[in-house]
C-alpha cells in the first residue's frame, strides 16, 4: 500500500468517525443522583462489570481520557527522543 | 561504568520478582488497586534491573517506538470498537446482557495494551538516558 493512499485514508477515516461520534453524544436529562460518586457506588458494578471502581471510571466511564492520556506518553517519549538524539540515528 | 558485585547479584535475584509483580498488578488491574499505567511502570523498572546486571546491554530505539505507536493504535482501535458492536463510543465493547466475567475481558485486554505500551514508552526513555550517558 502506498503512502498516498494511507495518507488519503486515514483522515477520510478519522472524519467518518467523528461525524459518528458527534451524532452518538447523548441528549442531557435530569440528573437522578445528587452527586457522581453516589451513581457510580450504586451502579458502576452492575454497569461496567469491574469490582475497581477507578478501573470503571479509567476504562470505560472515562475511556476517551485514557487514550488521550496514553497518547501524552506517546508524545513525551517522541520529544525527550527528539532532542536527545540526532536526526540519523532515529526515524 | 564500575561495576558491584553486591548489585549484580541482588539485580539479579530480584528481577523475575519485579517481572512477576508488574504482571500481576497488570492482570489484577480491575479487581485492586493497580492498573495498565502502573504496571508498565513496573515492567520498566525491571528493563533497568538488567542494565544494573550488565551495562554493554543494548536494545534498538527504531524498534522499541515503532512498538509503542503499533501499541497505541491497537488501543485507539480497541476502545473505538464499541461504536460497532455496541452503536456507544467509548465503552465496553461487550453489551451489558454478558455476565460480568465475561465482560472482564475487554479490562483484561485493554490493561495488558496499555502496560505494554507505556512499558515499551518509559523503556525507551531509560534507554535514551543510558546512550546519553555513555557519549
Amino acid at each position: 500500500m502506498s503512502k498516498r493512499l494511507v495518507a488519503i485514508l486515514v483522515p477520510f477515516g478519522l472524519a467518518i468517525l467523528f461525524v459518528r461520534f458527534a451524532q452518538l453524544i447523548p441528549e442531557l436529562t435530569t440528573p437522578q443522583f445528587e452527586s457522581a460518586k453516589d451513581y457510580i457506588m450504586i451502579r458502576g458494578y452492575a454497569e461496567t462489570g469491574a469490582k475497581n471502581l477507578v478501573s470503571a471510571i479509567y476504562l470505560d466511564y472515562r475511556l476517551f481520557d485514557s487514550l488521550f492520556e496514553a497518547g501524552i506518553l506517546l508524545i513525551t517519549v517522541a520529544g525527550i527522543v527528539f532532542m536527545a538524539k540526532s536526526d540519523e540515528d532515529v526515524i | 561504568m564500575k561495576q558491584s558485585i553486591l548489585v549484580v547479584t541482588i539485580s539479579r535475584i530480584m528481577l523475575p520478582f519485579v517481572f512477576l509483580y508488574g504482571f500481576y498488578i497488570i492482570l489484577h488491574g480491575d479487581l485492586s488497586p493497580g492498573g495498565g499505567f502502573q504496571g508498565g511502570a513496573i515492567l520498566s523498572t525491571g528493563f533497568l534491573l538488567t542494565y544494573f546486571i550488565d551495562d554493554e546491554r543494548r536494545v534498538d530505539l527504531n524498534r522499541l517506538l515503532r512498538r509503542e505507536k503499533l501499541f497505541f493504535l491497537a488501543i485507539l482501535l480497541t476502545g473505538a470498537l464499541s461504536v460497532i458492536t455496541r452503536g456507544e463510543p467509548f465503552t465496553n465493547f461487550l453489551s451489558p446482557e454478558f455476565p460480568a466475567e465475561t465482560r472482564r475481558i475487554f479490562f483484561l485486554l485493554l490493561n495488558v495494551l496499555i502496560s505494554l505500551k507505556v512499558a515499551l514508552g518509559l523503556t525507551a526513555i531509560v534507554e535514551t538516558f543510558l546512550e546519553e550517558g555513555q557519549g
